[in-house]
């Protein structure tokens, strides 16, 4: 992969420096000065922001160096980071599931001509609706009172809440909601995976007397795996970073988010380091996340150009 | 021969039946949530006999009447307009500057855009309070504040759109022609290349729009007053007016997409049978 990289930059310098050289000389500087507005702005409304957040995660209360607020937080905190990791890896790992699902019936679904585009609009909208508004609705389908809740327990004769595993406002209640903005995330990358999925492939493999199994673990799961995988890593860190739909399902939540925005309004003399601390690791487990989606989806890309 | 149609039909049974799955997970909420906006029957007491009673739109009324509705509403609005001001003003010069003069950094900016997504609302929020409570209090305080971090928040989404704006048209033909004829730089953008750009500008600002009317996390933490902190505490007090309240921003957010697919489709169609053209050239 590197070695692609080094030729096609080394290639593109080669053929374009020599005629256009003296003219570019003058213009650079003033160029990158075109840039700064919008550099300028980053650095002040984001960097500096980050910045704060890990300077007081590693200072003391007299401004020293220290990293007691980090191992602090990650003794006391413990549930809060297992709880966000659990609830991120399961809707994550859904997701991909059901949205690459979901993405392969629109893409070769026939019929309804519109129907295709009717499911990468809505994943469009949907896969942004996260918020107070989605927990509304799914309480209104799934809370105790539920119109879901109902039909399920009369019309399946099943009690979502006679167990205790099913609340809306904890684990699989989240799960079921978050589903709502993670499986049309999931379609809106894999849609153009799927699309790169030649029918030619399957005809080829059909030919030399292949079943479908053998086509999708020979030919096709390999072809999307990197978005896939991909996927998992966005859809992680989408669900890692996810805070308004969780709060107003149960504002006790004890995640990740939940934690670092009431210790940030409890704490009003700006005193404590301990939310800074949790959301420099929650910046940490994000970066690590999207870093991986980023360098895999230069690779899904590969089956797309051709 | 007559057995193909069979057996692709036996094939689609699988992915008719995840459609079918998906269309009953993502229409069940809006339904239950319009039930209990617009139905005042209790749900223990729902059933086929009283399914037709007790519709109103008192739940609806209660929103107009909280005295909070309309100032935060107008809040959000204030926030939301400033945003896209804010964000067009940036990008747009950043995007073309990048297009027209800086093809060596696209990658770098591309690469800028979606640093927002590495640092979370939460993050952001811890941010704001770390670094502007001791360093810029007057800023701090203000709801006003909250713009550029929506600004920031937006920026992997509206640089894409307007950057994909830009290159669904060949700007650099547009702006040599419009140079060569005698305009200035100004008259260039103004009536050569913004028109040209009008459906991305529009969508990027609607996608603006609708995450600053939406946005909760970083207000709430910052304690500030919007249109959704407000609806969340309405909620907490009256459920069926928090519902209807909820219903109210789907159906709005919806006209308002519509409204946003007809501005835009005939650019956009406008554009892709331009770049077949091209292709076919």
């Amino acid at each position: 992969m590197t070695d692609t990289t080094i030729t096609l930059d080394g290639g593109r310098t080669a053929s374009a420096a020599p005629a256009a050289r003296p003219q570019r000389r003058r213009f650079r500087f003033g160029a990158w000065m075109g840039l700064l507005p919008f550099l300028g702005f980053l650095f002040l409304f984001l960097l500096l922001p980050t910045y704060g957040v890990v300077t007081k995660a590693f200072s003391n209360e007299s401004g020293g160096f220290t990293t007691s607020a980090i191992s602090d937080v990650i003794s006391n905190e413990r549930k809060a980071f297992y709880g966000s990791m659990k609830v991120s890896f399961v809707t994550a790992l859904l997701g991909v599931v059901l949205g690459t699902m979901l993405a392969y019936a629109a893409a070769t679904a026939t019929r309804p001509k519109w129907l295709r585009s009717l499911v990468s609009a809505f994943s469009g909208v949907a896969a942004n609706m996260g918020g107070v508004v989605l927990a509304f609705l799914f309480i209104t389908l799934l809370g105790r009172q539920g119109l879901g809740t109902k039909l399920v327990r009369e019309g399946l004769g099943y009690d979502l809440y006679g167990t205790s595993w099913f609340d809306i406002s904890s684990f699989w209640g989240w799960v079921t909601v978050y589903m709502y903005f993670q499986i049309p995330l999931m379609v809106l990358v894999t849609l153009p995976a799927i699309d790169g999925l030649k029918p030619a492939w399957r005809e080829a493999s059909s030919n030399l007397g292949g079943t479908t199994w053998t086509y999708w673990r020979r030919v096709g799961l390999p072809v999307l795996a990197p978005s896939m995988l991909g996927g998992f890593l966005l859809l992680f860190a989408n669900a890692f970073s996810a805070y308004a739909t969780v709060y107003a399902l149960n504002t006790q939540a004890n995640l990740m988010p939940v934690k670092i925005s009431a210790g940030l309004r409890n704490d009003v003399g700006g005193r404590s380091p301990a939310p800074y601390a949790l959301a420099t690791c929650m910046i940490v487990v994000i970066a690590v996340a999207m870093g991986g989606y980023l360098l895999l989806r230069k690779r899904a890309e590969r089956w797309r150009a051709t | 021969m007559s057995s193909r149609p069979l057996r692709s039909r036996l094939s689609r049974i699988g992915p008719n039946l995840v459609l079918l799955g998906a269309l009953v997970f993502f229409t069940a909420p809006l339904v239950s949530t319009a039930r209990q906006a617009l139905q005042t029957v209790p749900m223990p007491l729902l059933n086929w006999n009283t399914l037709s009673d007790k519709w109103t739109l008192a739940g609806v009324r209660r929103i107009f009447d909280e005295e909070n509705f309309w100032p935060t509403l107008r809040v959000s609005l204030e926030l939301a307009a400033a945003t896209v001001v804010i964000t067009l003003a940036l990008l747009v010069p950043t995007a073309l500057f990048v297009h027209l003069r800086l093809p060596k950094a696209r990658a770098l900016v591309e690469f800028l855009t979606v640093l927002p997504y590495v640092v979370p609302p939460v993050a952001l929020a811890a941010g704001v309070a770390a670094f502007y409570r001791a360093n810029a209090r007057w800023f701090f305080t203000s709801t006003y504040a909250l713009v550029p971090f929506y600004v920031v928040m937006a920026l992997p989404f509206t640089y894409r759109a307007i950057d994909a704006g830009i290159k669904a048209i060949d700007v650099r033909t547009l702006v040599d022609a419009s140079r060569s004829l005698g305009a200035g730089w100004v008259t260039t953008l103004r009536r050569a290349v913004l028109p040209n750009m009008a459906s991305s500008l529009i969508s990027a600002s609607f996608l603006t729009a609708t995450v600053v009317l939406g946005e909760f996390t970083i207000a709430v933490t910052l304690a500030k007053q919007t249109f959704p902190t407000f609806a969340f505490e309405f909620f907490g007090r009256d459920f069926q007016g928090g519902v209807a309240l909820a219903l109210l921003t789907l159906v709005m957010t919806t006209v308002l997409l519509g409204i946003l697919t007809i501005l835009t489709r005939p650019k956009a169609v406008r554009a892709a049978r331009k770049t077949d053209r091209l292709a076919k050239a």
